[in-house]
């Protein structure tokens, strides 16, 4: 090492840190250049197609199964019952968003749109339970039980309409065989 | 002074370095065996972080498997997301409408901007300059900004589907990302002046952990590590996917200006002089983004014809490359990845031989794995 | 502080009763709990500081929480090192690991007694005070040594031995830097020094500006001093991103905060050393101190040895936000093979130059000049 090269490793040394220290001295000395943002005070506005929290609107939801099905953590429960008009009842529908990876997948999937992602990121529980978010707040079973009623007490109107209408067959003959065939009605039991 | 060796006994220390240690970058495990500050063998430890993330692909369907793309390579989501899907339509041989292809251009690219920022600013916080890594988060979060507009989320996207993308880009986004690669673009100046071309940083990089360009390739390295040792290989222009064909940029290659070639100082420079030239990309493919749809039709039930395909793409830790094998059921009989990191990891135990503990923290940091991407 | 009970004594006669002992224990319990208040206070905002100092320069904020604008702070971190449970590692050496932590804060602490805060303001002005500066630093080797080995953990062995070999070689370039004063000055007593740097205007009778050799030991001074308190680019000992934390890893609680405390002692013994040596100690630019009432000379005078200090302590903070750090075997070459012969060329320098001009530096013989 001559004496050449080792009086410019000093000035080389001492010019690298002077121009560093130039940079951080302007961002030292300017006051405008903080990102922070102080949170609890300042939230910063999401964006339109944040994926926070997912929420679904059980009026619109068609118990389609849909999002269940493409979950690829499985953390979407849904119960639903054949009711009497034929339409499927929600008994119960749960996510665990305690184990969703907020992917999105089962808000595009979903046909009748009522599985949406909402704006909130903010949760804090000391229980897992906390995690499982309900959106059918009246308990599984009594749904099923009232639905199971309706579905019998339909079941029994229809029979009564096709014991009506046998009656009447009796009485005159008609072509006509399609008689009260009451709505399949699910086993409560049956149902995990 | 002319004692015999054996008056004083002198013993090699075995020390573990990680799984949880500043500087790993991750539940990384090093087992050093060094004399005094002088590493005699690092023997890397993997496997902390391991998800299975293969078999899980076997038991979900081709769609269902994209969130899972994103906890690949958690800092480079978007290229892993893209990665993917090019494979499964290779596979299923999807046609993609070209709006989709150069909007998921302008995402990966942006995330290989923000993959690599990560990987500076970690590094200079490794060689003990703290404020660069707090630069670069600044502007990793404007590249958050933008995803989080374009798909909703900050850290994993799942922003690519199966035949496109899955929401077009939205209105304002593309001038936002103009906006932000100008803001960004003299920022780099502004790195290498801080600490790029420190007479510390350059001495601590320098010389160290030198890999040939014929080690690079006999070991596998791919990415930034390979073009680190001179080795002109980038699968974006070699092996030419998607758009690609159409954008005009130069490939970096370690030019061994501070020292050997294949040091630590050149891997770092390429990373530093990519994100330049994704910078360059990204402005030619907004400029050239054509109106259309961003996604293929593609069936609910997506069952591609039985057969098998290997896809690799260039990601910011290197080549990323999905085997499939379909036997034409909804999910895919076998999915293997290839990562960059793991790779690189192979080559730790041969370069990190004589230097000193500190190195090995400049090794790990210049090698730019990512814990995720090894464990899988 | 014999002069100061005798003056003492005369000033107020309803002391002359008392025995001379009582009241010279008095004076010098008084003065060290003084020193002691002033190094926890400085220890604490300086870390406040610090904070700020960073988030400034890291376009971030730093704290703001406790107390308007976060000034607060430092008491909330000292309230919480108190508290906190006192870990001792099973198999640490349960002795030394307690003796450690004291041996590197009175290292730190003892060199505040010699140093020349203002006119009058000094707790013993000691014939040898360089001297004395480098010697009592070198305890904290011991200590730190100790906590290194104490704990029984690789990481802090390492980080000992690392600050060990740096304090010990850092320690040559360290005190050949500060020979140029003693030369100047013909005394190794810091007031001397101090004294010495009186003439012209309060600002051009600093050493910094005596010759160009001078001007060059300041920056060598500073530059090791950097190294000796185990500041940013040398801070290897703790290197955070290596070692973990270095010799204090496996501290907690107020143990830790010995340390924390002896770190930033060390930060404003180092500085206060630089300004007494270099920047004209506390001389006031454009006043004469010691002409002043001796009330208002000494505040005045203290008030412009604290601002120097303080700035250089800033710059300290501002080079570690700047600097990586580097490697062990590039900081022993920093040490022996840059620092070490250029303090020496300049220790030379410095003698030939007083030998030829006969003492005088440049703005003396430009001011001749001019008559």
């Amino acid at each position: 090492m001559g004496l050449k090269q080792y009086i410019a490793d000093i000035v080389e040394a001492v010019v690298t840190t002077a121009k560093g220290m130039k940079i951080t001295a302007r961002y030292g000395v300017d006051a405008g250049e903080e990102v922070t943002q102080q949170y609890p005070e300042v939230r910063r506005e999401p964006s339109e197609r944040f994926r926070g929290f997912l929420h679904n609107d059980i009026k619109v939801c068609t118990s389609c199964t849909m999002c269940v099905k493409v979950c690829p953590v499985d953390c979407i429960s849904l119960e639903a019952v054949r009711g009497a008009d034929k339409k499927m009842v929600l008994a119960s529908y749960d996510i665990n968003i305690g184990r969703c990876m907020y992917c999105g997948l089962c808000v595009e999937i979903c046909p009748a749109k009522s599985l949406k992602h909402t704006r909130g990121y903010e949760k804090a529980s000391v229980d897992r339970g906390e995690l499982i978010l309900h959106f059918v707040h009246e308990d599984a079973s009594e749904i099923k039980a009232r639905v199971a009623k309706q579905v019998a007490e339909a079941a029994a109107k229809a029979a009564e309409a096709a014991k009506a209408a046998e009656a009447a067959k009796a009485a005159a003959p008609a072509p006509n065989p399609a008689a009260g065939n009451p709505a399949p009605k699910e086993d409560p039991e049956k149902k995990g | 002074m002319n004692r015999p060796a054996e008056a004083l006994p002198t013993q090699e220390m075995l020390i573990n370095m990680g799984p949880q240690h500043p500087s790993t970058h991750g539940v990384l495990r090093v087992l050093l065996r060094t004399d005094g500050e002088v590493v005699v063998n690092a023997r890397p430890d993997v496997g902390y972080l391991h998800r299975a993330l293969e078999k899980i692909g076997e038991r979900v369907t081709y769609a269902q498997f994209m969130p899972f793309t994103d906890r690949l390579d958690y800092l480079a989501s978007m290229n892993c997301n893209c990665a993917y899907a090019w494979s499964v339509e290779k596979l299923a041989g999807i046609e993609v409408p070209e709006r989709a292809e150069y909007i998921r251009v302008i995402v990966c690219e942006l995330n290989r901007i923000s993959s690599h920022l990560i990987s500076f600013g970690s590094f200079t916080a490794d060689m003990g300059a703290f404020t660069p890594f707090l630069y670069s988060i600044r502007e990793r979060e404007r590249v958050n900004d933008l995803f989080e507009m374009v798909c909703g989320n900050r850290l994993t996207y799942n922003y690519a589907r199966i035949g496109g993308v899955s929401a077009d880009a939205p209105p304002g986004f593309l001038e936002k990302t103009k906006e932000f690669l100008d803001y960004f673009e003299p920022k780099i100046d502004e790195y290498n002046n801080l600490i790029s071309y420190n007479k510390i940083f350059v001495h601590r990089l320098a010389n160290v952990a030198v890999v040939t360009a014929d080690e690079a390739v006999a070991y596998g390295l791919t990415g930034p590590n390979l073009r680190g040792s001179g080795v002109a290989f980038d699968l974006r222009r070699d092996e030419p996917y998607s758009v690609y064909p159409k954008l005009d940029f130069k490939v970096c290659v370690g030019t061994g200006e501070r020292g050997r070639l294949g040091d630590c100082f050149d891997r770092y420079m390429v990373r530093i002089n990519e994100m330049r030239e994704s910078v360059k990309i990204l402005r030619q493919a907004i400029a050239q983004i054509p109106d259309g749809p961003v996604l293929a039709k593609v069936p609910r039930l997506f069952k591609p014809p039985a057969g098998e395909v290997y896809f690799r793409s260039e990601c910011p830790r290197g080549e990323t490359g999905f085997y499939l094998v379909s036997d034409g059921t909804a999910n895919p009989s076998r999915l293997k990845i290839r990562t960059g990191s793991f790779v690189s990891m192979n080559i730790f135990e041969k370069v990190t031989v004589g230097l000193m503990i500190a190195d090995i923290v400049a090794v790990i940091g210049s090698l730019d794995i990512i814990l995720p991407e090894i464990d899988r | 502080m014999e002069s100061f009970v005798h003056s003492l004594v005369k000033a107020v006669p309803v002391l002359s009763g008392v025995p001379m002992w009582t009241l010279t224990l008095t004076a010098m319990i008084l003065s060290a709990a003084v020193l002691l208040v002033f190094a926890l206070t400085f220890g604490g905002v300086g870390s406040y500081v610090l904070r700020k100092v960073a988030g400034d320069i890291q376009a971030r904020i730093g704290p703001n929480r406790v107390g308007p604008n976060g000034i607060l702070q430092f008491l909330a971190d000292g309230v919480k090192l108190v508290l906190k449970e006192d870990i001792i590692p099973a198999k640490a050496d349960r002795f030394l690991f307690a003796l450690a932590p004291y041996f590197v804060f009175v290292g730190s602490f003892a060199a505040f007694v010699v140093l020349p805060f203002g006119v009058g303001l000094i707790a013993s002005d000691l014939n040898i005070g360089v001297y004395y500066v480098m010697a009592v630093t070198s305890l904290v080797v011991v200590g730190v040594l100790l906590a290194g080995w104490a704990s029984n953990n690789k990481w802090a062995l390492l980080g000992g031995m690392r600050a060990a070999a740096q304090i010990v070689s850092y320690e040559i370039p360290v005190g050949m830097a500060l020979m140029p004063a003693v030369l100047i000055a013909g005394s190794l007593s810091l007031q001397d020094i101090v004294r010495s740097q009186g003439g012209l205007l309060g600002v051009f009778g600093w050493n910094l500006f005596h010759n160009p050799f001078t001007f060059f030991s300041f920056f060598l001074y500073f530059t090791a001093a950097q190294a000796e308190t185990n500041q940013t680019p040398f801070d290897l000992p703790e290197a955070e991103s290596e070692l973990v934390s270095g010799y204090n890893v496996e501290y907690s609680g107020i143990r830790f905060g010995f340390f924390f405390l002896a770190e930033f002692g060390d930060m404003f013994v180092v500085a206060a050393l630089a300004t007494a040596c270099f920047l004209g100690g506390w001389h006031i630019p454009f006043l004469h101190a010691e002409a002043l009432p001796a009330f208002w000379g000494n505040l005045l005078s203290l008030g412009a040895f604290l601002a120097k200090a303080f700035a250089l302590v800033l710059v300290m903070m501002w080079i570690r936000w700047t600097l990586p750090r580097l490697r062990v075997d590039q900081l022993m070459r920093m040490a022996w093979k840059y620092l070490v012969p250029l303090t020496f060329v300049n220790l030379l320098g410095v003698s030939l130059w007083l030998l030829i001009f006969k003492g005088k530096g440049i703005p003396q013989m430009i001011a001749s000049l001019f008559g």
